[in-house]
């Protein structure tokens, strides 16, 4: 839809007037369903408009103030299922995004040799002629690889591709590609479950990151607040077992190390305790399926491979059994080796166990009862996928690539080989915001607005306690001469023609959203008499989100009876140390590396920002003479990094762990040039079921080397606060 | 507690306002992730200090997470702790500043007027808890980034020195409101960016003079203590101890 068109916002903008939500609890907010006119704006007067973060794949509710036409400031939708009115840092930060100073704001095209950086603007119709041209000259060989997305959006890429013969890979490194298999083979489902930690007593997590960045970090904390001081008489307990002490781990009761890899061993572990001693909540028949898993298993060699005494798997055993409603979870660390989805399924063995599937504080999957029928869900795309793709690229099958915000030459390994595709490609497209390092070999760039500017919707089933559809609408006008990437493919289908422009009859991709909408709000639990009313409430609310919801059917299987231990690439002699890198809190895979309020934003652990760093157990370092602040070298069969290194106390010995993020060749004057991306490190090895990258199973070495290492810190150690807590002995 | 109505700087303390602003962290709840930490810099216009000036100890923040490692490995801790400014009601700050600059609202927040400040930083050198920061240089945000600013918030130039408000801007909205429907605030009505974004619900914000309103009632719980409790500067900030083994 035109922004620009007034006579409809006169329209609109009546309506909307004095449209402030009854009953909302923040009554002094103005909350608007629709983009305001001039003439209806108020100076000083700020409007709230819902809409829905993009961030990551949690899809949090959010509430735009809107002052004079400028988007002020994002706080969470209180009415949103997912967030509950709470918004991370990322997502806070994506007005940043908005008023970026590296947006592209023009399409453009490439000159000079690919990959040099050198555009030239050209004005909408000449970029999609050319690209249209493209299409029809490279018919049934078209890719495109996106951020994860689902709704109308991606079922309009899905539409197009399909008529063309074409590839829709939709990929993120942190997509959970092994967790979906896991779930898959142990609950028959890859539909993610609610974890409903804020009913739950006990945790006991296997790597989760969930207050980080893993499924839906905000819903989570959410959760977490309630799970410890919600209740009058119980405060869960919460045990983290991982080789890193993660920020998640840093809040547990309890922070268990064990070796890289071997954390579904220790389930295992666990496991053979609870079947052994008759602990499980299974009736004889049903534990029959699960005991041969477990029964055959040495706790002594379980407890050497681990590291964790026997004594502790047996007091877990004890805590979990004691446990009114413990929960289980597994994933980050333990989820990125060869063995991940072996791990994690013996983990979600634990919760059938103790019989916690579809129970309060438990695992729960719910689906609604009318579903949204032809509203596009697929699958996501892991490494091993990609590298068949680069395959096709090579053999010449697939030929045309096209980008939209996902970024493979950053977020991908370099050993993958994927850059083949960047190099074999007869013509590369991208519709990205930004130039980050994938785009910058675009042939031709034809940026997408910005998210704040943008009609979507976003369906989710995973997760949640009930499924959300959630709405994003433009908040404020378009800043730039981009267009809406699904108004630019609504009008390559048109000029493609034939029967796809008759399955897509849209000339706005607003019009095909609100036309979907329409079926999917068309009739039932609404007073409202016509779809526009209740197309408006929607708006104003966010989205949809159906109470009505009934289980999911799963089917549960027990793990396979061998364990699969992890494999690692690179010997332990001349690569002593494991390597983990982690997603960064504030920069997640290195997209937020572009927004100056999370490069500013100290890591919590190591108060590093601005930067990269290594980190190394104190004890580890000491043995091989390094210190704290040394510029540091680290070294695999398949590429080097040098970083400033960092005692970090919380680190199994064996293990150096490197924070993903930095490292940007391109991405514009915040991101370029700064820090390292510890990618560069890790060598073609994947989960030996899910085809993800097995991020934590390259060795590599390290060493000191001279030279200067600087690190921004906002270390608070000479404050006074820290001497008195030295001095009492904590907080 | 007793005290002198008639402080040097010649304000009462004991002003007549309905109200006393005062916040309660739970460290049992709080986990480091940091929304607070933006959500403040996007309310309060929080310069970005780049990587030179952030180097120098410059960066500003009007509310951070410390953490403190315990132990050795394997037996590792951290804990986690918000700091921001306390709003003493024995505020080390005031009685320093030579202009009055610092000074105490009836509200009991403890303000700073940009206007008056003249950047001799004795307030920053008397804070215990480094809770007030100073502007080096004046402000920069690359075009277009400043179309965020809220216009509700004033921008402090270079030579200024800056500390978190509680929000003041929101509290006055919400005073306002309340006034105008004659009525007093209610618990819950105003809430600063922080605690707004929290997704633990680890910060909480009320009047204290309500009996009944959250803060006042989590005040005396058997877990609260107060930063540098021994320095006397009676804090609005209580904190919750985080429960461990």
């Amino acid at each position: 839809m035109d922004l620009h068109r007034r006579t409809l916002f006169k329209i609109l903008g009546l309506t909307a007037a004095g449209s402030a939500l009854p009953g909302c609890e923040r009554d002094v907010h103005n909350l608007v369903p629709y983009l305001l006119p001039d003439e209806d704006i108020v100076p000083g007067v700020a409007n709230w408009y819902a809409t829905t973060c993009q961030g990551c794949e949690a899809g949090c509710g959010m509430m735009v103030r809107v002052m004079e036409g400028r988007a002020k400031k994002i706080e969470g939708n209180p009415r949103h299922p997912v967030n509950e009115g709470k918004l991370c840092a990322r997502g806070q930060a994506a007005l940043q995004h908005l008023y970026n100073p590296d947006r592209l704001q023009v399409p453009l095209r490439r000159e000079g040799r690919r990959g040099e950086g050198r555009f030239r603007p050209i004005p909408w119709e000449e970029g999609i002629a050319e690209w249209v041209k493209q299409l029809r000259m490279e018919t049934g060989a078209a890719a495109m690889i996106a951020r994860p997305m689902t709704g109308t959006l991606t079922s309009l890429f899905a539409t197009v591709l399909d008529a063309l013969s074409g590839r829709l890979l939709l990929y993120e490194s942190t997509g959970e590609q092994t967790l979906r298999t896991a779930h898959l083979r142990s609950f028959g489902t890859p539909v993610l479950p609610h974890y409903d930690l804020a009913h739950a007593d006990y945790l006991l997590s296997f790597g989760t990151p969930f207050l980080e960045h893993w499924l839906s970090p905000v819903s989570f904390g959410v959760a977490y607040g309630k799970f410890r001081q919600d209740r009058l008489m119980v405060r869960g307990r919460f045990i983290q077992v991982e080789p890193r002490l993660s920020l998640t781990a840093a809040n547990a009761d309890r922070w268990i190390p064990v070796r890289p890899g071997t954390e579904g061993l220790l389930a295992l572990g666990i496991g053979h305790v609870l079947v052994k001693e008759g602990l499980t909540r299974l009736s004889s028949s049903q534990l029959a399926d699960f005991q041969p898993s477990f029964s055959s298993v040495s706790l002594e060699h379980i407890s050497t491979t681990t590291e964790v005494s026997q004594e502790t798997i047996t007091q877990l055993a004890h805590e979990v059994s004691s446990a009114t409603a413990p929960l289980f979870m597994g994933g980050g660390p333990a989820a990125a080796q060869t063995n991940g989805t072996e791990t994690l399924t013996l983990i979600n063995a634990l919760n059938v166990l103790m019989g916690v599937i579809d129970r309060r504080g438990g695992v729960q999957w719910r689906e609604p009862r009318h579903s949204p029928l032809d509203i596009a869900h697929p699958d996501l795309t892991n490494e091993h996928e990609l590298m068949d793709l680069a395959q096709e690229f090579e053999q010449g099958s697939r030929t045309l690539l096209h980008l939209y915000s996902a970024n493979p030459r950053f977020t991908l390994p370099p050993s993958l080989k994927f850059e083949r595709v960047f190099e074999r490609a007869k013509f590369i497209v991208s519709f990205s915001p930004f130039l980050d390092e994938s785009t910058m070999m675009a042939d031709l760039i034809l940026p997408d607005h910005d998210p704040l500017e943008s009609w979507g919707d976003r369906i989710q089933m995973d997760t949640l306690p009930i499924p959300a559809w959630s709405l994003s609408q433009p908040v404020v006008r378009p800043l730039y001469d981009t267009r809406p990437i699904g108004d630019v493919w609504l009008e390559a289908a048109h000029r493609l023609g034939g029967s796809l422009s008759k399955r897509l009859p849209w000339t706005s991709f607003h019009d095909m959203l609100q036309s979907k909408w329409e079926r999917m709000i068309g009739d039932r639990e609404d007073s409202s008499p016509t779809f526009e009313s209740r197309w408006k409430e929607a708006l104003r609310q966010g989205g949809r989100w159906s109470m009505e919801t009934h289980p999911r059917q799963i089917s549960v299987t027990a793990p396979s009876k061998e364990y699969e231990p992890p494999e690692f690439l690179g010997n332990s002699t001349e690569y002593p140390f494991y390597c983990y890198p982690y997603p960064s809190l504030s920069l997640h895979d290195g997209r937020g590396a572009n927004l100056p309020w999370l490069q500013e934003l100290p890591n919590p652990l190591t108060t590093g920002m601005w930067g990269s760093w290594i980190e190394i157990n104190p004890a580890t370092a000491q043995a091989l003479g390094i210190h704290a602040g040394d510029l540091v070298r680290v070294t695999s069969d398949y590429g080097t990094i040098e970083a400033h290194a960092i005692f970090f106390p919380g680190l199994h010995p064996e293990l150096l762990a490197i924070p993903i993020g930095q490292g940007h060749q391109a991405y514009g004057r915040y991101a370029k040039g700064r820090g390292i991306n510890p990618l560069t490190l890790l060598g073609p090895t994947f989960d030996r079921h899910s085809g993800t990258l097995a991020s934590g199973a390259t060795r590599v070495r390290i060493e000191r080397v001279k030279g200067q290492s600087q690190l921004v810190m906002l270390d608070p150690k000479n404050h006074p606060i820290s001497h008195h807590i030295q001095e009492t002995g904590g907080l | 507690m007793s005290r002198d109505p008639q402080t040097p700087q010649g304000y009462s303390k004991t002003a007549d306002s309905p109200y006393k602003w005062e916040m309660v962290v739970d460290l049992d709840r709080c986990t480091g992730c940091e929304a607070c930490v933006i959500a403040c810099h996007a309310e309060n216009n929080i310069r970005i200090s780049g990587e030179e000036e952030a180097a120098q100890g410059r960066a500003i923040n009007w509310i951070r997470i410390e953490r403190y490692w315990e132990g050795e490995y394997p037996d590792v801790k951290v804990k986690f702790l918000p700091v921001l400014c306390q709003h003493c009601d024995e505020a080390p700050c005031e009685p320093v500043c030579p202009v009055y600059a610092s000074y105490h609202t009836p509200d009991g927040l403890n303000a700073q007027v940009y206007n008056r400040c003249i950047g001799v930083r004795y307030c920053g050198n008397n804070c215990p808890y480094v809770a007030r920061q100073f502007n080096w240089f004046d402000p920069h945000w690359d075009e277009p980034l400043a179309e965020q600013l809220n216009p509700d918030v004033s921008v402090r130039s270079g030579g200024v020195m800056e500390k978190c408000t509680f929000c003041v801007q929101r509290i006055r909205t919400g005073k306002e409101n309340a006034a105008k429907e004659g009525r007093r605030v209610k618990d819950g009505e105003i809430t600063p960016a922080c605690v707004q974004s929290c997704p633990t619900s680890a910060l909480i914000f009320g009047d204290r003079n309500d009996p009944k309103s959250r803060v006042a009632r989590l005040k005396k719980s058997e877990r609260g203590f107060h930063l540098l409790e021994h320095l006397g500067t009676h804090p609005s900030v209580t904190y919750l101890r985080r429960l461990a083994e």
